[in-house]
């Protein structure tokens, strides 16, 4: 993300998923230049792991050259508990709905924020990239 | 109902229930007591399917039939409820979405027709505000910041939704305020129909006076050691566990 203009703002939302052994990275700049006075960014990095085998890297890269910009970096990592998993079960929801369950609640923000068509699609892609992958 | 014979859970390593044997009978408000550790929820979670127990001996019966070997979640379709101690969040999930889908599940296992979002929400609102709870817990994510009566009576919400038939309560009481213990009992009450069978674990009187007990159980260091009436309640809170004599 690079801001040229005043009073610009943008923000970064991301949301990574670790299966396995798998490993997600974030990386991002921001670049605030000379020139864009009070601009703002607000970038969120969220990630998940499923297992005990994978892992997630944040690493952002704030670059403002201007005093009066407001850059602000904010990272959760959460992990899907067996807790959670035992909680949906006991009311009846199987194993691999209750894992996607959660994950679609982790995905929501970002998929309520794409056009129709494309959300049903990415669901549907990770339904399917996920499946299995539990257990 | 449910017919526990001789059975022992280990969690982890420690030997928790040694030797319980507990029938409940159909229709009946039971009543569990007992000091802290002696495994009042490790029977629970045992009889739920919980991944924290190995039962190593002994059987559950369920409607005649052996539940030992069953997943949680085929447990909770044959019509067994557990309110958590302490309920669990999951950020992101909406609660009614979640509810809905439980709701579903149950429908679909039962060979009912699966009720659809208008009369799923219709059903949502009546029991929201039967129990007095603020509409946006409908779309809120599941427990995610609700205060510890909000999450109590988010379970009685649930059993009312889903209407089991063995409903095991753990400490549905605790940390509760006046009024909410009154609208938690009410949810009980409600449910109670001479069919459904209730658990009722608590170390207290308080929600015995909203909701009468027919049996009341005192399990000791791993074993029942007592059952009868509500005479028992009286007899510990006067005189606490040493007055409670094993049965021989």
């Amino acid at each position: 993300m690079i801001h040229i203009g005043k009073n610009t703002s943008s923000t970064i939302v991301s949301k990574g998923i670790s299966a396995m052994k798998g490993q997600n990275t974030y990386r991002g700049l921001v670049k605030v230049s000379p020139r864009a006075d009070k601009a703002r960014n607000f970038s969120q990095c969220d990630s998940l792991l499923i297992g005990s085998e994978c892992g997630a890297h944040t690493f952002p890269y704030l670059d403002s050259l201007n005093s009066s910009a407001q850059v602000e970096h904010e990272a959760t990592t959460s992990k899907i508990s067996d807790e959670q998993l035992m909680y949906l079960r006991q009311r009846g929801i199987g194993e691999e709905d209750a894992v996607s369950m959660i994950i679609h609640g982790f995905c929501k923000e970002v998929f309520a924020k794409l056009p129709m068509e494309f959300a049903v699609e990415a669901k549907e892609l990770l339904n399917l990239t996920l499946e299995g992958s539990v257990g | 109902m449910i017919d526990i014979k001789n059975i022992h859970v280990d969690i982890g390593e420690k030997s928790i229930l040694k030797g319980v044997d507990l029938s409940l009978e159909k229709g009946k408000v039971h009543v569990l007591m007992g000091t802290n550790g002696s495994g009042k929820s490790t029977l629970t979670k045992a009889i739920v399917g919980h991944y924290d127990t190995t039962v190593t001996k002994g059987e559950i019966f369920y409607n005649n039939k052996n539940i030992v070997e069953l997943s949680p979640e085929q447990r909770a379709l044959e019509g067994i409820f557990l309110s958590f101690q302490n309920p669990i969040e999951i950020a992101g999930v909406n609660n009614a979405y979640f509810l809905r889908t439980a709701l579903n599940a149950k429908e679909r296992f039962d060979g009912k027709k699966e009720t659809n979002a208008a009369s799923f929400l219709r059903l949502m609102k009546k029991h929201v505000s039967q129990l007095g709870m603020h509409q946006d817990m409908l779309i809120r994510s599941l427990n995610d910041g609700f205060s510890g009566g909000e999450k109590k009576r988010n379970e009685i919400l649930q059993m009312e939704v889903l209407q089991p038939d063995l409903i095991l309560l753990d400490e549905i009481d605790s940390g509760l305020d006046i009024d909410a213990l009154k609208a938690v009992a009410d949810g009980i009450n409600r449910m109670r129909d001479g069919e459904r069978t209730f658990l009722i674990i608590t170390h207290y009187r308080r929600i015995l006076d909203y909701v009468t007990p027919d049996y009341v159980h005192i399990l000791q260091d791993g074993q029942i050691v007592k059952s009868g009436g509500f005479e028992l309640v009286d007899i510990l809170e006067s005189q606490g566990y040493q007055a409670i004599q094993k049965d021989i």
